[in-house]
This record gives C-alpha cells, sequence and structure tokens, in this order.
C-alpha cells in the first residue's frame, strides 16, 4: 500500500470514529450532563433483572429440564428447550445490560472524583473490553446450543448479589456527596 | 489565478468576515478565546497575502513566502483552538482532566516530533516544507481530537452544541488537507522532484504549466473545504450561545478510592463466570 492510500485509510477511520462521536443523537452527545449522570432516577445504574432471577433460575434448573423430559410429550418438550434458550439469551443481554450500568456506575464516580487512579480506570477499560468479547463468545455458543443451560442458571446467584450491592453502592455515594448526582440530573 | 480561484478567493474572505462577526456578535471570545484568535488569524492573514499579491504579483517569490508563512500560522493558531476545546468543558472534572491531559500531552509530544523529523527530511524548498508541516499537524489535530471525543464518550462528558460543530469543522478541513496535501506532496516529493534539480533546468519552462494545473487543483479543493468548514461554524453560531452548565459538584476524594477497587472486584468476577461458561 502507498504512501496516499495509506493516508487515505487513516483519514477515513479517523474521520469515520469522528462523525460517530460528533453526530447528534449519539447517546453520550444526544444529552450533555443530565445525559452523563443521569436523567433523574432512570440514570442511576441498578441491577433492574434482578427481581426475575428466582424466576429465571428456576427456568432453567435441571430440575424443571427432567421434570418436562419426564411428563410431556417429546414435542412439548423439545418446544420447552426452544423457550429455555430464549430465556436464556434474555437473560444474557440483562446480564450484559447489568455489568453496562456497574461499569456506568464506575465511571460516574471517576468523573466525579477529584483525582483518579490510572491503574484502576485502565483495568475497567480492559475488563470492559474482555466482557464483550467474552459475551459475544457464550452468545455464539448459546446459539449454536453448546453451553449447558444449568451453567447459565449459575450466573443468576453473582448477579443477585451484584444487585443489591450496587443498590448499596448508589446508596452511599448519594449520601456521601449529598446529591451531586442528583443535581447533575438536574442541570 | 484563475477565474474560479479568484472567486472562491472573494467567496472565502467574504465567508470569514461573516464568521469574525459572528464570533464577536456571539461573544464566543469571552467563552473560546483562542478559537476567536484563530478566525480573526484567518481573516488577517487572507487581507495580508490578499495586499502583498496586489503589491508583489501573484508569482513572485515574496508571495510564495507570505502564503506558506501564513499557512504556518494558521495552523499554529488551528492548534491553539484545538488545546481550547480539549479543556473546554473537561477542566471542571479534575480527575478525569488530569489523566485526559496526560494522554492528549504525550500524543501531543510524539505527533509534533513526527511532524518535525518528516518536515526535516523534506527537499529544501518552503513549499514542501510546509506542507509536509501542515499536513501532519492537521492529522494531529484530528487525532488529539478523535481521543479527546473517545475520552468524553467514555465518561459520559458530552460537549456542548456549538463546540461540537466547530470540533467538526475543524475536523473536516484537517481531513480534506492531510487528503490533499499527501496527494500533492507525493506528486512534487516523488515524481517531480528530478526535474528541479538543476540539471533538469532546460524541461523547467515545460513543467510550468503541469505544475500550475495541480496548484489550481489542490488550491480550489483548499479553499472549497474550507468555506464548507466556516459554513459549518456560521451556521453553529447563528443563534446565541447558550449559558454554559454549571460546574459539577465533586465527591470527597475517599469515595473513588474506596468503590473504584469494588467495582472492577464485581466487573472481574462477571468475567470469571462467563470464561467458566467458555471451559
Amino acid at each position: 500500500m502507498n504512501e496516499v492510500s495509506m493516508v487515505i485509510v487513516m483519514v477515513g477511520a479517523l474521520s469515520g470514529v469522528l462523525v460517530w462521536l460528533l453526530v447528534p443523537g449519539n447517546k453520550s452527545s444526544a444529552s450533555p450532563d443530565a445525559g452523563s449522570f443521569g436523567d433523574g432516577d432512570h440514570s442511576l445504574p441498578r441491577a433492574r433483572h434482578y427481581q426475575y432471577f428466582p424466576q429465571i433460575r428456576q427456568a432453567l434448573s435441571a430440575a424443571d429440564a427432567r421434570y418436562l423430559n419426564e411428563h410431556a410429550s417429546p414435542d412439548a418438550a423439545r418446544k420447552a428447550l426452544r423457550e429455555r434458550r430464549k430465556v436464556a439469551q434474555r437473560f444474557l443481554q440483562g446480564l450484559h445490560e447489568d455489568f453496562s450500568s456497574l461499569a456506568r456506575l464506575g465511571r460516574v464516580i471517576a468523573a466525579l472524583s477529584p483525582e483518579i487512579s490510572r491503574k484502576q480506570e485502565t483495568e475497567r477499560l480492559i475488563l470492559t473490553l474482555k466482557f464483550q468479547v467474552l459475551y459475544s463468545l457464550v452468545q455464539l455458543r448459546l446459539y449454536t446450543g453448546s453451553v449447558p443451560l444449568d451453567q447459565i442458571a449459575g450466573l443468576t446467584g453473582l448477579v443477585g448479589r451484584l444487585a443489591i450491592r450496587m443498590d448499596e453502592a448508589m446508596a452511599q455515594v448519594s449520601a456521601l456527596s449529598m446529591g451531586p448526582l442528583g443535581q447533575n440530573s438536574r442541570a | 489565478m484563475n477565474q474560479l480561484e479568484t472567486f472562491l478567493s472573494w467567496s472565502t474572505l467574504t465567508v470569514e468576515i461573516v464568521l469574525c462577526g459572528f464570533v464577536f456578535v456571539r461573544g464566543l471570545q469571552k467563552i473560546l478565546p483562542f478559537f476567536a484568535i484563530y478566525t480573526s488569524t484567518l481573516l488577517m492573514s487572507t487581507i495580508s497575502v490578499w495586499l502583498i499579491y496586489a503589491h508583489y504579483g501573484f508569482n513572485s517569490d515574496v508571495s510564495y513566502y507570505a502564503y506558506w508563512i501564513s499557512v504556518l500560522i494558521n495552523a499554529v493558531a488551528r492548534s491553539l483552538a484545538i488545546v481550547e476545546l480539549c479543556q473546554y468543558g473537561l477542566r471542571a472534572y479534575q480527575g478525569i482532566w488530569g489523566l485526559a491531559l496526560r494522554v492528549l500531552a504525550g500524543l501531543s509530544l510524539l505527533l509534533l516530533a513526527h511532524a518535525a523529523i518528516d518536515a526535516w527530511g523534506q527537499p529544501n524548498a518552503l513549499g514542501i516544507y510546509g506542507m509536509t508541516l501542515d499536513r501532519d499537524l492537521a492529522f494531529s489535530s484530528m487525532a488529539i481530537l478523535a481521543i479527546l471525543f473517545v475520552i468524553r464518550h467514555y465518561y459520559g462528558i458530552a460537549l456542548e452544541p456549538v463546540q461540537r460543530a466547530l470540533a467538526a469543522g475543524i475536523c473536516f478541513v484537517c481531513a480534506v488537507d492531510v487528503i490533499a496535501n499527501t496527494i500533492f506532496h507525493n506528486i512534487l516529493a516523488n515524481y517531480l522532484i528530478s526535474f528541479f534539480q538543476m540539471s533538469q533546468k532546460a524541461f523547467w519552462p515545460a513543467l510550468q504549466p503541469q505544475l500550475q494545473r495541480v496548484d489550481d487543483v489542490w488550491s480550489t479543493i483548499h479553499l472549497f473545504s474550507f468555506m464548507f468548514t466556516m459554513g459549518i461554524w456560521c451556521y453553529a453560531l447563528r443563534k446565541p450561545i447558550p449559558a454554559s452548565a454549571d460546574a459539577p459538584v465533586l465527591l470527597p476524594a475517599e469515595v473513588y478510592g474506596r468503590m473504584s477497587p469494588a467495582v472492577n472486584l464485581r466487573l472481574s468476577a462477571f468475567n470469571d463466570r462467563l470464561v467458566e461458561l467458555l471451559k
């Protein structure tokens, strides 16, 4: 590739990134500070999927699968398995949202802190990138049917504990700052 | 100058005057003083170069040097405006600003060093030297703005609409400049450089129209893109600039120290579970 083509490709890539970041309607650029840290209660990171976890755990449990195999017709069992996979996929999406909320909580705290650690920020960035890769791989394997559903069910415990911790963390942040998040959200 | 270039030059001058009018009527000099200086520099350098063209002639050596010096002055003014855009609104977020400053300063030093080395190795002619520096500075500007916006996007600290439009204009003109300067530079420094040697002096008169044509194309592209950019800026400044958002109320320093490691630990637990699923 000669110099001209290389420069054109680099400029094209940079322009693409800039257009994506600058075009209004993009989540970050559409709503300045209010969007950054919140639009009222909706913005505060919280694990919204937690309330459904007991049902999901039940739906994905091995006992449930055994019961279906023993008592339902083969057609009904197959249909139920398909539905269970759909539930597992939706659950994974919920997991992704909860991860994003937690990562966002980390970024909000960093943005509102007078000092931040480069090590912590780099670590969070790497964890986020790693999660994206792993999430895509798990989704792919779930799609191809090579992930046992009871393993997915095992994740519900993690997310449940996380939801409680996140609510506690948000309460702590709000109490400590006497509402800077709220003030930002009203801005 | 051909007719199209004369028309574009007059149009550029008109749009520059309109832009300066918008900048000062809207009071942008109070919010972004370096951007106001940049627009004034553009207008002043256009007028100065025109006066020199009128006095010494378009094809004189003085005009040639005046043009390239004005290009470099404009590039420096643009760089200062970019520095100002980088810190606008981000400075209030002290922690993020400290981090962004380190990243952007490191990147700027690297890119400026590359620009200097690249220009140093060029044939000893102000045109090629200036073009190389201008191109590398434009590329650096784009890279710095891209990193700045990635940081802002990541932390959810958005730029206000007017500042966003100003940044978009700078990015556009820089992108066009980088591509046009690279093509033109490639033609001059690679394909035609052997013809500039004294041994080839006999061919110079025959080469002159070809060079003139390349120069005309380059000037036309540059002026068109520049007018388009100024159009973006004028459009952004057509309405009064809204008041800036209040500075954020920061959290006590110990909150970050306590919560950030906890958040990272939880994120790490998510990843560990996903890894287990994949085994």
